[in-house]
């Protein structure tokens, strides 16, 4: 198992948690050929997370961009929301082997602190997430749910308190625990062997694309098309096809507001290449190396840093980066909810916005598969208030006058 | 042979413990950290390590991440790293080291960076989050052995007898040995098997030990007479500085060096 994709990736960790990795590189190397647990891994996925998820052929949205086939692989019909549980599923059976009892993560929009949640209550592990601030305030309600699933939800306070800096916390609280904690790191970034053992659990997506596809079209798919935070869902979606040259394959990063510095998070864009939280790629960073500010709407792509394979397949030029703004977004959202009856997240709007670029440019023989990352009940909050919606507001208020009464 | 090595000779040959402080460079501002350094240097201390300030400081707890930030919201800069520790370098006789994460050297170019710290007069560089593995992509450390400025190993109670072997074969100067598991800041309490680790330590590291993270007392300092040559007393000096008035910052931690120095 490779460590480094290119000049990508690597150990960059204090001497303290190599060990801890290396042991965790090790096991997850075994059980990667070993039939039983991946027999395990897949049954989990089939019986517990719902899989596979639907590819859905968006045929009113297609007729209205009158251009290429649109479908939608929807990872919001997962146990949990969102794509992130695939790769949960996949760690908290290593952390098992690997005799831990606790599971600790980070989280940005909170889906894959949902997600960690979610394995460590099935599977008897205690866990602790960090969340920064910033992040708590946007998405509270997935705090609401990984207090219900037992979890023990840290706010960090320090940096600009929002996944890089949850980032950091779990790192510290990695190197302080590692003897009996598990950190189950959120994305395809990080110190190895995490980009690759990520990579490897997400990689279903990709490959139920390929099968569904086959099936309804007897072909493969022109475009796949998915958001990139630090690029779990598209590495997931993409794998399989990276081979396949006639497949085009786009990551969409967060345009934010504009491409000015703080009010963006496309790495491709305004990074360069550094060495931060355990791996080298792109950064958003000044000429110092200090991580700047980024911003979107979306908290799971508000994030300075992006997976180390991402950055060499950008190179290479494999994969294409365009970014979508956060109005783009909004409309892509509130178009595919009325078109296709599905409210996705705001984080894979970004890809939807893209697809609605796309399409009409297309002839109709083309087809675009679109990945939906997750769904968007965890934006309510977010989306009230991009709508201005007064009703929702006097609910709201209601419900925490309510509310306090019952608490005093 | 430079500043560095003279000093562990000093202390190799006077027997008695070698104390090194930490300043974050621009924290609570640039002028204090020269103020700051010069005290340390005329109290008696042998090492200073100059932390140049990052965004992302996995390595440090809250007390050294809160200072990090002040400086850099202060708007300190790489730049005013060297300047400081060219000027520092001038008026000090002991010493100096930088600390910094490898993003920093990395993105300033990382033979021109060892270059220029050794311009100004540092003697070593540590550097928490570059290990030995990187080393075949990075080419860290033998830039430091090209340029003669001491490329500090940090290892832990974590550190296996394999990768203590592997470190002791490069390591320059002296080893930065984490007293726990986890980032820096004071404690009340010693890890309670700080010496027996040592002693494992001891038997393959065959140059000077430093011993850092959570050294907050001179009772700290007592219990390592014998077993390390250099204790790292960081994040307490910060805790002293937050803690007091502006001008009475300078003479609190004057005080507290001559307190736990033996």
């Amino acid at each position: 198992m490779k460590s480094h994709f290119g000049q990508y990736g690597g150990m960059y960790v204090p001497e303290m948690l190599i060990p801890a990795l290396q042991r965790l590189a090790g096991e997850y190397e075994k059980a990667r050929k070993d039939k039983a647990f991946l027999k395990e891994f897949e049954d989990l996925l089939k019986n517990y997370v719902g899989r596979p998820s639907p590819l859905i052929f968006a045929k009113n949205l297609t007729k209205k961009l009158n251009g290429a086939k649109i479908y939608l692989k929807n990872e919001g019909a997962n146990l949990s929301g969102a794509h992130k549980i695939n790769h949960c599923i996949g760690q908290a059976l290593i952390a098992k082997r690997l005799g831990k009892t606790r599971l600790i993560a980070e989280t940005g929009a909170g889906q894959h602190g949902v997600a960690t949640a979610t394995v460590a209550a099935k599977f008897g592990f205690s866990c602790t997430i960090y969340m920064g601030e910033v992040d708590m305030d946007r998405q509270r309600p997935n705090v609401f749910l990984m207090e219900q699933l037992g979890a023990k939800v840290v706010p960090v306070l320090h940096g600009s308190r929002t996944l890089k800096d949850a980032v950091n916390a779990a790192i510290k609280d990695y190197l302080e625990n590692s003897e009996n904690t598990h950190y189950l790191l959120g994305s395809i970034l990080g110190p190895h062997p995490f980009p690759t053992m990520n990579r490897d659990f997400q990689s279903i997506v990709g490959k139920e694309i390929r099968k569904q596809l086959k099936t309804t079209e007897k072909r493969l798919p022109d475009y796949v098309i998915a958001c990139v935070g630090g690029g779990s869902n598209a590495i997931g979606a993409f794998y399989t096809f990276l081979k396949e040259k006639s497949v085009n394959l786009i990551g969409v990063e967060a345009g934010g507001k504009g491409l000015e510095v703080g009010k963006h998070a496309s790495r491709f864009k305004g990074g360069t290449v550094g060495v931060i939280e355990g791996y080298k790629s792109y950064f958003l960073q000044d000429s110092d190396g200090q991580m700047q500010k980024t911003h979107s709407i979306s908290a799971g792509l508000d994030y300075p840093g992006i997976g180390p394979e991402l950055a060499l397949l950008h190179d290479k030029g494999r994969i294409e980066f365009i970014s979508a703004t956060d109005s783009e977004a909004v409309s892509a959202l509130k178009l595919l909810a009325k078109t296709e009856g599905i409210i996705c997240a705001l984080e894979s709007a970004h890809a939807v916005a893209h697809a609605i670029k796309l399409a009409p440019k297309l002839s109709k023989e083309k087809i675009i598969v679109v990945n939906l990352s997750g769904r968007g009940d965890k934006d309510i909050f977010i989306l009230a208030k991009a709508f201005k919606d007064k009703n929702f507001y006097e609910f709201i208020k209601r419900e925490a006058e309510e509310g306090v009464i019952a608490y005093e | 042979m430079n500043n560095l090595d003279v000093k562990l000779q000093e202390i190799k040959k006077r027997g008695k413990i070698g104390i090194m402080t930490h300043v974050v460079i621009g924290y609570p501002s640039l002028k204090d950290t020269e103020k700051l350094v010069i005290s340390m240097a005329n109290f008696g201390v042998d090492i200073v390590e100059l932390q140049i300030p990052f965004s992302d400081p996995l390595a440090d707890g809250p007390t050294i991440m809160k200072a990090c930030e002040e400086s850099l919201r202060q708007g300190t800069k790489v730049a005013d790293a060297l300047v400081i520790a060219n000027k520092l370098a001038g008026k000090v006789f002991i010493p100096l080291l930088f600390m910094c994460y490898y993003n920093t050297i990395f993105k300033y170019g990382i033979e021109k960076f060892i270059r220029d710290a050794k311009n100004v007069g540092v003697s070593g560089l540590i550097v928490p989050d570059i290990p030995l593995d990187e080393e075949p992509y990075e080419h860290f450390i033998a830039i430091c052995k090209k340029y003669e400025i001491h490329g500090i190993r940090v290892i832990s109670p974590a550190t296996t007898g394999e990768r203590l072997e592997k470190n002791s074969k490069i390591a320059s100067g002296f080893v930065y040995f984490t007293s726990r598991q986890g980032s820096t800041g004071a404690s009340l309490k010693l890890n309670p098997k700080l010496s027996e680790n040592l002693g494992r330590i001891k038997k393959i590291i065959k140059i000077p030990v430093a011993v850092g993270f959570g050294i907050s007392k001179k009772e700290h300092i007592q219990q390592l007479q014998g077993y390390a040559d250099i204790v790292v007393v960081g994040s307490k000096i910060i805790d002293i500085i937050d803690s007091s008035a502006r001008d009475k910052m300078l003479k609190n931690v004057e005080n507290f060096i001559l307190k736990i120095k033996i």
